[in-house]
């Protein structure tokens, strides 16, 4: 990249400014400057880091638009608009989580980033025996179209699209969405939207699984390959590397596990016969963008980027630009956020907004001031759609395409970062893939000994995290006015509405739809035997969520975990 | 350091309580209180108050450690508590960690509950209150 002239010219001034500096050197306050991940930042950076990491313009960096994508996906980055702005909310029921969702929508809002209750992520009604005491809590209990219906009463979903996180039951979330949209009068060749629909990070980082691997890949690739000709512009996957950060993992950690769960669902799509350029355009990812490391965060999704339009290219022959794109959906996690003094969290929230901006992310969403206090409340969420909009809109961060591009710490850190990255899918490659290193436990211990080495690091100091372990406020009465908590009643109101709906509906439509549910279940997953038709043919008749999860329960059996500890 | 009861170590189960997934917080536990010397059995997701009753006595442990990040402890630990009694483990140690409200630290007390660690607790804290606590 820059010629061999100017590099010994810079050498030999670097030397002479090592030798006239050396005071100052000594006066920095730390000896190394190492990240979680164990990268050591240097002083200064120049083209001489460059050159010795072998970066290539041509090869590495690039054309915004063009791959391999490291400058971003679109060749004119925000100038043509804004990221999608998101905020993850969800609570009680549908009819109350429809007038915040219409709040937030009039806010601003461009995705309804739809947070579920446990019982249905887990595939249980609200009158199942499981579901006690969590019904309507951590997120809206919507289980059958009619709760749909009900909670996107006036959203259009033409134009504000909608992405779920709801992931063992996602193909019957899919099913629920697109089968509103189509009742909306939505031509569902252009719906927009996604599904969180990640099911292997679920067995590490989250928890919320129900059925094996096997069966649960099954699922994911059928609605890949359903949405691929149905509804090409949704998106019925986003990979996962949110919960890995979140789960504790450090920043390569974090993002190799999901570009290593992202190969395996390709590579399981491709063995069932599927062209990985049909289901390669309907991948999505759900990154993490923290406010703290703010430049390893930016280089960490730039290299991400880089890497999987690789992987599409190299390991899978993809062909379409469109398969190569490594689409950010990009997260922040509650744990970067501080009980204490709460309303700092909003300048931390604006920092992590202006780190996924400078990252390039196609849609943003942070997590709220209130959010160590309790599920969030409304205004807290609209704070952060502000927090959105006064990055995007004021700072001007989005008048030239990766501004942070050229930065040779930046291009040096975007490359150490991939280097890490593919030496880890390699080492998971050596263990037998993914799936293999889930149920040895590999992933689950790896990410438990860097979430244990940063607990240290926070109760020792050397992690700072203001108002907590550093600039403490000694009788520290701050506290939100006011704090969320479900009111008791959702769970028998749920649990009536469901009844009303058994009650209601068509019995025999719904028993007829089932059984074609399990015997599509019963046989082995084929390019023709797809079970989306079948899941789409139960939820038109309302089943339920945990009507269908059950049969499919039964079929298929429940994931017992690995232990790790 | 005292880890040991009537010459035998300490034995925690530690378990997530309902439906949610988010084990971090109680691995990371896990994993202090066995480095502070202490016997620790973990016992995972989705237990019903039954099931974390039974391992409990199973598994003939000093402390029980129940985790809850989903604000469902109010709905749930007067139920763990109650098939505590029904095994016949009216004294075992019940804790509580996770995301529980300042004001419910009181109601959870008179449920049964011996100590309650909430946000931002320090590791050395739990373990520490383990030891001064758990007779032989």
């Amino acid at each position: 990249m820059f010629d061999k002239d100017l590099l010994e010219r810079l050498k030999r001034q670097q030397e002479t400014w090592n030798i006239a500096h050396q005071e100052s050197f000594e006066k920095e306050i730390k000896k190394e400057f190492v990240s979680e991940a164990g990268i050591v930042t240097r002083r200064v950076y120049t083209p001489l880091d460059l050159a010795e990491k072998g970066v290539d313009y041509f090869q590495d960096i690039g054309f915004p638009g063009e791959f391999p994508f490291t400058r971003g996906l679109s060749p004119v980055g925000y100038r043509a608009g804004l990221w999608a702005i998101a905020q993850y909310s969800g609570q009680s029921t549908p009819e109350e989580c429809n007038q915040l969702w219409r709040d937030l929508v009039a806010a601003g809002l461009n995705t309804v980033y739809a947070a579920y209750d446990l019982p249905t992520q887990l595939g249980y009604d609200p009158d199942h025996p499981m579901a006690e005491g969590e019904v309507g809590r951590t997120g809206v209990s919507l289980v059958s179209l009619r709760d749909w219906e009900i909670a996107f009463d006036g959203i259009d979903l033409g134009k504000t699209m909608v992405s779920t996180v709801c992931n063992a039951p996602g193909a019957m979330v899919i099913a629920m969405n697109l089968l509103t949209a189509q009742k909306q009068g939505v031509d569902l060749k252009g719906l927009r939207g996604s599904s969180q629909n990640d099911i292997l990070k679920e067995y590490t980082a989250r928890g919320n699984f129900i059925f094996p691997p096997e069966p649960s890949m099954r699922l994911v690739v059928d609605t890949l390959a359903y949405c691929s000709t149905v509804t090409p512009q949704f998106y019925p996957i986003t990979v996962c590397s949110v919960h890995q950060s979140e789960f504790g993992a450090n920043h390569v950690h974090e993002v190799a596990f999901a570009l290593a769960n992202g190969i395996a669902y390709v590579e399981s799509a491709v063995n069932r016969g599927i062209d990985v350029d049909v289901i390669g355009p309907g991948i999505m990812w759900t990154t993490s963008h923290d406010h703290h490391a703010l430049f390893h965060e930016i280089a960490k999704l730039r290299a991400m980027r880089r890497l999987w339009a690789k992987i599409m290219r190299g390991r899978f022959k993809a062909k379409n630009p469109e398969s190569m794109m490594c689409r950010l959906y990009s997260s922040v996690g509650g744990t970067s956020l501080m009980k204490e003094q709460y309303l700092n969290n909003i300048a931390r929230s604006a920092l992590a907004a202006l780190a996924g901006a400078l990252a390039g992310a196609q849609r943003i969403d942070l997590r709220t001031y209130d959010e160590q206090w309790g599920i969030p409340t409304k205004d807290a969420e609209i704070t952060n759609i502000r927090c959105q909009q006064i990055v995007g809109y004021e700072c001007g961060v989005g008048e030239t395409v990766d501004p942070l591009a050229g930065s040779y710490y930046v291009e040096w850190l975007t490359k150490e970062m991939e280097d890490r990255f593919v030496a880890e899918i390699e080492k998971i490659d050596g263990m037998g893939g993914t799936l293999r290193a889930i149920e040895s436990g590999y992933i689950k211990r790896t990410m438990l000994e860097d979430a244990y080495k940063y607990q240290l690091g926070v109760e020792a100091g050397t992690i700072p995290r203001v108002g907590h372990n550093m600039f403490r406020q000694e009788n520290d009465q701050s506290r939100p006015v006011r704090v969320y908590r479900a009111d008791p009643s959702v769970e028998q109101r749920r649990v009536e509405a469901v009844k009303e709906l058994r009650r209601t509906r068509h019995d025999r439509e719904v028993s007829r739809t089932l059984k074609a549910l399990r015997a599509a279940a019963v046989e082995p997953a084929t390019a023709e035997n797809n079970l989306m038709p079948a899941i789409i043919d139960a939820v038109q008749a309302y089943a339920t969520i945990g009507e269908m999860c059950d049969v499919l329960r039964d079929v298929w059996g429940e994931f017992r975990e690995p232990k790790i500890f | 350091m005292e880890t040991q009861v009537a010459g035998r170590r300490i034995r925690v189960l530690l378990v997530k309580t309902g439906l949610d997934g988010h084990d971090r917080g109680v691995l990371v536990v896990a994993k202090a209180l066995s480095q502070a010397g202490m016997e620790v059995i973990y016992g995972g997701l989705h237990l019903r108050p039954a099931q974390i009753a039974k391992m409990a006595a199973e598994e003939s442990v000093d402390v029980v450690g129940l985790s809850s990040l989903s604000d469902n402890h109010r709905a749930v630990v007067p139920r763990i508590m109650e098939e505590f009694k029904k095994v016949g483990l009216d004294d075992v140690m019940v804790l509580l960690g996770g995301f529980i409200q300042e004001e419910d630290v009181p109601v959870m007390k008179r449920a049964g509950v011996a100590e309650v660690f909430g946000v931002g607790t320090r590791l050395e804290d739990i373990a520490a209150y383990i030891r001064n606590h758990v007779s032989p």
